[in-house]
């Protein structure tokens, strides 16, 4: 209610004032010039002007209204009465008002416009990241349903050893679904417009680590390595988004660096900066990939490798929106002795450690 | 006869409850099962349950409620199970005298895992009141002793200050369970202590530095983001 309030209050004050200055210039030219032509035009300008820095077509409306007459009641013979009787004047009066409403409808629907088009832009983030998710959930979903009815119809025939198969993909599929859910729980925590997060003071080897143990309980095999500086580091975050994130770069080596054996967390200190590296030893990132990673659209490009890169795509595009959200950045690259590294910043103030 | 812990299930999902069963009968548990706040109520005060696993999404009542009400008369173990994911549900939870809590979806083994200590501490608490800690506890390479407040590693003191044994010996006093930011402050600095976690944060980075071999890969001492400490599991 407040804000609304506020901005009537400013854009009646642009309109007052923008009017105001028309008629001063008008009311000085009046001294020097003895006709009056310029002074239609003039508020002409006024009008545009009021619609392109006031919200809505009202101000520029009223604007236009109120220039009519003022033109006519002050700068018009005879002066300070109204009169549109006078022969031409009328039609003048009327052309004006005619080309100030058009001028300040025009104005408002360029702005609309943008309004819509950024509008558009976020439906389509939006819609790309539906897509990979109904994609990335189908699949499991197929798999679970297809095994447990596989189970329950041939309960008599399935050799023992084959019902253990089909049970240990359920649990399978359905941890995987759990993987996504997280991911996206993620992305609500992030604040609509304008990205907004709560950040704390988090000791960052806090969060790695317990990103790790979450790491390991799904991939026990995995060997993991972590190389950070000796002083403690608190770097404002939303601990549990960091976490996430580093829980995705670590599971995207493990599953797509196929022949991943070993992963690498690495942190460093720049100046006013918090990196994170996440390195492995894996079959790298193919280059084709590269640019569109973080987008969220790979997983409608691909498709005959489904297996080997599902939930990459909204992993990633997850991971930049929360760093993204910290006002950080992030990249990937394949190193040059082989295997992918992502790497992620986020801004910390410049006298960090304890 | 063995005579079987009883734990009593609160939940209503039909298939988790099923699961719940199937699961906790086949480790030897006698199980009861409330699908609503009101009969959760009758049941813990008839059948007086070894440990309540209470689901905080019931159709009739917020469990906060129930939990509530349990701690006005009984310490009896309550694990919490929630399908909330922010952390401030399970801090409350954990403030409201919740001994634990487990977040869906989890798997049997840390289900298990998770009664098993609430167990445990519950039968701990009855045997040792507050205040009265003596022995060591143990676990992997390290070594709470209590009656010679020192912490050791590998069989070499790690050097704690008083503070920091402090927040050790009371993580070593609630072995395996979550304890909150607010509730080690209060216990550590008292009631009057700001709000404020970062000094119990730089303690416990600096108990870290002291006792994990590297502070990011802890084998002792946990981190649970937003939530708070635990300890390792006594051996």
């Amino acid at each position: 209610m407040g804000k609304k309030q506020g901005t009537f209050k400013k854009d009646c004050l642009i309109t007052a004032g923008i009017l105001g200055i028309a008629a001063l210039i008008a009311l000085f030219l009046q001294q020097f010039v003895s006709t009056d032509t310029h002074v239609p035009l003039l508020f002409v300008l006024a009008v545009l002007f009021v619609s392109r820095f006031t919200d809505g077509y009202l101000y520029g409306i009223a604007a236009s209204v109120v220039a009519v007459i003022e033109v006519n009641y002050i700068f018009t013979y005879p002066y300070f009465e109204i009169n549109f009787v006078l022969a031409g004047y009328s039609l003048t009066f009327i052309a004006m008002l005619v080309v100030s409403v058009i001028v300040s409808a025009l104005t408002t629907q360029i702005k609309q416009q943008e309004q819509i088009r950024l509008e558009a832009e976020k439906e389509k983030m939006r819609g790309n990241l539906l897509r990979a998710v109904s994609h990335d959930i189908r699949t499991p979903l197929t798999s679970i349903v297809g095994s447990a009815s596989g189970i329950l119809d041939n309960e008599e025939i399935l050799p023992r050893e084959r019902m253990l198969e089909l049970v240990k993909d359920i649990k399978e599929e359905a941890q995987w679904l759990i993987r996504i859910v997280e991911n996206l729980l993620s992305v609500t925590r992030i604040n609509g417009e304008n990205a907004h997060i709560n950040t704390d003071d988090e000791i960052v080897e806090e969060i790695v680590g317990s990103a790790v143990l979450k790491f390991r309980k799904r991939f026990p095999e995995m060997e993991v390595e972590t190389a950070m500086p000796e002083d403690v580091l608190m770097v404002p975050m939303d601990g549990i988004l960091i976490e996430q994130v580093i829980v995705n770069l670590l599971e995207n080596s493990a599953l797509h660096g196929r022949t991943t054996s070993l992963i690498r967390i690495i942190v460093d200190k720049r100046p006013g900066r918090l990196l994170i590296s996440v390195e492995d030893d894996g079959e790298g990132i193919r280059e084709s990939v590269l640019p569109v990673m973080f987008d969220g659209s790979l997983q409608s490009r691909e498709g005959e490798e489904y297996d080997s890169r599902r939930n990459m795509g909204i992993g990633l595009s997850v991971c930049m929106s929360i760093v993204k959200a910290h006002k950080g950045n992030m990249k990937a690259e394949n190193r040059s002795e082989g295997g992918a590294r992502v790497t992620f910043w986020l801004p910390m103030e410049e006298n960090n450690g304890y | 006869m063995d005579i079987k812990d009883r734990v009593l299930v609160v939940e209503d999902d039909k298939s988790i409850r099923n699961f719940f069963r199937t699961v906790l009968e086949a480790n030897h548990y006698d199980v009861l099962m409330a699908g609503t706040g009101a009969e959760a109520h009758s049941l813990i005060t008839s059948r007086c349950p070894d440990v309540v696993i209470l689901d905080l999404g019931l159709p009739d009542m917020d469990g906060l409620k129930i939990l509530k009400s349990i701690r006005e008369w009984s310490g009896m173990p309550v694990i919490v199970v929630s399908a909330r994911t922010h952390e401030k549900d399970k801090v409350e939870a954990l403030d409201m005298g919740a001994d634990d809590y487990i977040t869906k979806p989890f798997g049997t083994s840390e289900l298990l895992a998770r009664i098993r200590t609430a167990i445990r501490h519950a039968r701990a608490a009855c045997l040792a009141p507050e205040g009265m800690h003596t022995g060591v506890f143990r676990s992997g390479g390290m070594e709470i002793d209590y009656d010679k407040h020192r912490v050791y590693v590998d069989g070499k003191d790690v050097g704690l200050t008083q503070n920091e044994y402090k927040i050790v010996s009371l993580l070593g006093r609630y072995g395996g369970k979550v304890l909150t930011y607010d509730f080690i402050i209060k216990e550590i600095w008292g009631p009057n202590m700001r709000t404020d976690n970062r000094i119990l944060r730089v303690n416990m980075a600096n108990i870290r530095r002291k006792i994990e071999k590297n502070p990011a890969q802890p084998e002792y001492l946990f981190t649970e983001v937003g939530v708070g400490y635990r300890i390792v599991d006594p051996d």
